[in-house]
C-alpha cells in the first residue's frame, strides 16, 4: 500500500514538475467559464439558479481534452524512454505501479473537477447570492463528475498501456471517450436494438441522471464497471511484457 | 549449492516470438565476487539481466539470486538487488535528490536510513554538485553516476549493471569503472559490458555470451589462454616500394601475408594515412615478425611498421564471438568488420576510428530487438 502511494504521490507530483498540470489547469478553466456564461447566452439564458450547465460541460471537456492529455504519457512514456523498466525492477508490485499511475492521474483531474466547485460555491454561498440553491442535484452532480472522471481516466490509462506512443494515445483516448460521449445522442437517430445499445453505454445518457439529482445505483455501477475493467486490463497488460 | 551463490542462473532460455535471445544459459556467481558479462549486442547480456530482475519471465530455466527464485518471490529478489538498466533511464523531470527519495520511498526506507546512504552514496559516486539540479540538466555521465546511486540506496549485497559505461566519454568511463571497483570491494556485482578494457580492469572473472550462449566463463586469465592467436599489426607504405620496386596493392599484400606459415587470416584496418594497415591473425605462440619482414625485403615493399600483440583480451572476445552479430541481424558483413565494439577505441589507439557507421547501426538494431 506505502509503495502504491510512493508512485502515486509522484506521479501527481510529476504533472507540477512540467507544465502540462498549469496548462490543463487553467485552460479547462478558462474555456469552462466561457461556456458557462457565454456560449449561447449560457448560464443567464436559462433564468433558474441552476448549475446544469456546468454538469454538461465539465464532463464533455474531460472527455474530450483533460483526460487524454493528463493519462497519455501515464504508460506510453516510461515505456519509451525505459523508465519503467527501473520503476518495475524496484520491489513493486505490478500492481503498485498500475494503481499508482491511476491515482496520480485521477488526482490531477479530480483536482480540475473538484476546482470547478467554485462556481456554486461563489454564486451562491459568499460572495455573491445570487438566489436560492437547490444543493441535491449540486451534491449528485459532482458525484456523477467523480465517478465519470475514475471510469474515464481508467481508460485512458488503458489505452496508455497498449499505445506506442504518447500521441497516439492521446487520439485513441480523445476518440473513445468522445464516442462514448455523444454515443447517447447518436442512439436518438436510431431504432431497435442499437438503440439501446448505444444509449446503454453512453456516459451522456449516465451523467443525465446525476444532473438532476437522481443517483441510481446502475449508473453508479456502470461507471464502477468501467473503471474495474480497464484498470484490470491495463495490470494484464503490464504483466503481459514478462512473457511476450 | 552453497550458501554463497548470489547469482544462479541454470538453463536459462528465453524466446521472443521465433528468436531465441538466450539458449539454455547457466552460470553462477559468487559472494563478493565482480564478474564481466561480456558479449556483443544483441547477444543476450540484457535479457538474462532482466531476467534475473524480474523484469522479465524465462521461457524456462530457473534464476535465483540469493537462493530465491524468481518466479516464487520477485519482490523479494529486487529487495536483494540493486540494478542500473541499459542507459540508466531516470524521470528527467525530477530534482536529483527528489529522485533518490522516491527510490528510497519505494524501497521502504526511512527518513533516517535514507540520510546515510544518500551520504555515502554521495561521496561513493562524486553526486554533491548535481544534487539538486534536474536530471534533464545533467550530462550522461552524471546521469549514471543518479543511476549507480539508485541501485546502491538500500545497500544491497547484490548489483547488476547493465551497460554502465555505455555511450560515456573515456573520462566518464575511468570514473565509472572507479566507482563500479570502489562498489565491488564489498559487494557482489554482475557487470554487463562490452567493453573488454573495462573488464580487465575492474573484474576478476568473465562470462562471455554469444547468440545466447555462454561460450567461455572463467577467470580472465584462463580466458585469455583459451583460444590462442597473435596479432601482428603491418603497415606498408602504399604509394612507393624500395627504389626500383612498387608498391603492393591491398590484396596482394594480404595474399602474401596469409601465405606465410602460421599465418590464419588478416583483415584491413582503416586508416588516415597512405599505407595499408593489415592485421594478420598467427597461431598461438607463434611468432611470424622474422617472416613477415622477409616477406618485405624480398617484395621490395616498404614496411613502415611492425608489431606483435601479446594475447589480449579483445581478440580472446573477437575469437569467441565471430559472426555473432552478421548473423543476428540478417546483415552478412565480411568475416572481419563484425565484431568490432565502439568501446575498446580509447585503448585501442591503433584502431581509433574503426566502422563509426556500422557500429551506430548496430546499436540501432539491438535497440529494436530490446523493445
Amino acid at each position: 500500500m506505502n509503495t502504491l502511494l510512493t508512485i502515486a504521490k509522484r506521479e501527481f507530483r510529476a504533472y507540477f514538475d512540467s507544465p502540462l498540470a498549469y496548462v490543463v489547469i487553467c485552460l479547462s478553466f478558462f474555456g469552462l467559464g466561457l461556456m458557462f456564461f457565454m456560449y449561447q447566452g449560457g448560464y443567464w439564458q436559462i433564468d433558474r439558479a441552476t448549475l446544469q450547465p456546468l454538469f454538461e460541460y465539465v464532463p464533455a471537456g474531460l472527455a474530450v481534452l483533460v483526460v487524454p492529455v493528463v493519462t497519455m504519457r501515464l504508460m506510453a512514456e516510461e515505456r519509451r524512454s525505459g523508465t519503467l523498466e527501473m520503476l518495475i525492477t524496484l520491489p513493486v508490485k505490478d500492481s503498485d505501479v498500475i494503481m499508482g499511475k491511476y491515482l496520480g492521474a485521477l488526482g490531477l483531474v479530480l483536482t480540475v473537477v473538484l476546482a470547478s466547485l467554485a462556481y456554486p460555491i461563489l454564486m451562491f454561498k459568499f460572495p455573491w447570492s445570487l438566489g436560492p440553491m437547490d444543493m441535491g442535484p449540486v451534491i449528485s452532480g459532482y458525484v456523477g463528475l467523480v465517478l465519470y472522471s475514475a471510469a474515464a481516466v481508467a481508460v485512458g490509462l488503458l489505452v496508455s498501456s497498449l499505445a506506442d506512443s504518447q500521441a497516439v494515445s492521446f487520439f485513441i483516448t480523445f476518440f473513445v471517450l468522445g464516442a462514448f460521449w455523444i454515443s447517447g445522442s447518436m442512439a436518438d437517430q436510431l431504432e431497435g436494438t442499437w438503440a439501446n445499445v448505444l444509449h446503454y453505454v453512453s456516459f451522456q445518457s449516465r451523467m443525465t441522471g446525476f444532473m438532476r439529482g437522481l443517483i441510481d445505483t446502475r449508473d453508479v455501477v456502470f461507471f464502477l464497471s468501467i473503471t474495474v475493467l480497464a484498470l484490470v486490463v491495463s495490470f494484464r497488460s503490464l504483466e503481459r511484457r514478462k512473457w511476450a | 549449492m552453497t550458501a554463497d551463490v548470489m547469482i544462479q542462473a541454470s538453463d536459462l532460455t528465453k524466446r521472443f516470438g521465433s528468436v531465441r535471445a538466450l539458449d539454455k544459459i547457466s552460470f553462477e556467481v559468487e559472494k563478493g565476487e565482480v564478474v564481466g558479462f561480456l558479449g556483443p549486442n544483441g547477444a543476450g547480456k540484457s535479457t538474462t539481466m532482466r531476467i534475473l530482475t524480474c523484469f522479465l519471465a524465462p521461457t524456462s530455466g530457473t534464476a535465483k539470486v540469493r537462493g530465491i527464485d524468481v518466479f516464487d518471490d520477485p519482490l523479494e529478489v529486487r529487495r536483494n538487488l540493486g540494478y542500473l538498466p541499459q542507459r540508466a533511464p531516470l524521470y528527467t523531470d525530477m530534482v536529483v535528490r527528489d529522485y533518490l527519495k522516491f527510490v528510497a520511498d519505494v524501497r521502504g526506507l526511512d527518513a533516517a536510513a535514507f540520510r546515510k546512504s544518500l551520504e555515502s552514496i554521495i561521496e561513493v559516486c562524486g553526486l554533491a554538485q548535481v544534487l539538486d539540479k534536474d536530471i534533464s540538466a545533467l550530462s550522461h555521465g552524471f546521469r549514471q553516476r543518479v543511476g549507480l546511486g539508485q541501485a546502491l540506496l538500500h545497500n544491497p549485497q547484490i548489483l547488476v549493471l547493465d551497460e554502465p559505461t555505455a555511450d560515456l566519454d573515456p573520462n566518464e568511463k575511468a570514473e565509472v569503472i572507479r566507482y563500479i571497483k570502489e562498489i565491488g570491494k564489498d559487494r557482489t556485482v554482475l557487470l554487463s559490458t562490452h567493453n573488454l578494457s573495462e573488464v580487465e580492469e575492474a573484474c576478476a572473472r568473465a562470462i562471455i555470451v554469444s547468440k545466447g550462449k555462454v561460450v567461455a566463463d572463467g577467470p580472465l586469465e584462463e580466458i585469455r589462454a583459451k583460444t590462442g592467436s597473435v596479432r601482428y599489426v603491418v603497415t606498408v607504405d602504399e604509394r612507393q616500394g624500395q627504389p626500383g620496386k612498387s608498391a603492393p596493392k591491398v590484396s596482394e599484400l594480404r595474399a602474401a601475408l596469409e601465405r606465410i606459415q602460421g599465418a590464419v587470416r588478416s583483415r584491413e584496418l582503416p586508416t588516415d594515412e597512405k599505407v595499408h594497415k593489415i592485421e594478420l591473425s598467427g597461431a598461438k605462440d607463434s611468432d611470424l615478425r622474422a617472416e613477415i619482414f622477409q616477406l618485405m625485403v624480398a617484395q621490395g615493399w616498404l614496411l613502415l611498421e611492425l608489431r606483435r600483440d601479446a594475447q589480449s583480451l579483445d581478440a580472446v572476445f573477437r575469437d569467441l564471438t565471430r559472426g555473432d552479430e552478421a548473423l543476428d541481424r540478417g546483415l552478412v558483413y565480411g568475416d572481419d568488420t563484425a565484431e568490432e565494439d565502439d568501446d575498446q577505441r580509447d585503448d585501442e589507439d591503433e584502431e581509433s576510428d574503426e566502422d563509426e557507421d556500422e557500429d551506430e547501426g548496430s546499436d540501432e538494431s539491438a535497440e529494436k530487438k530490446d523493445a
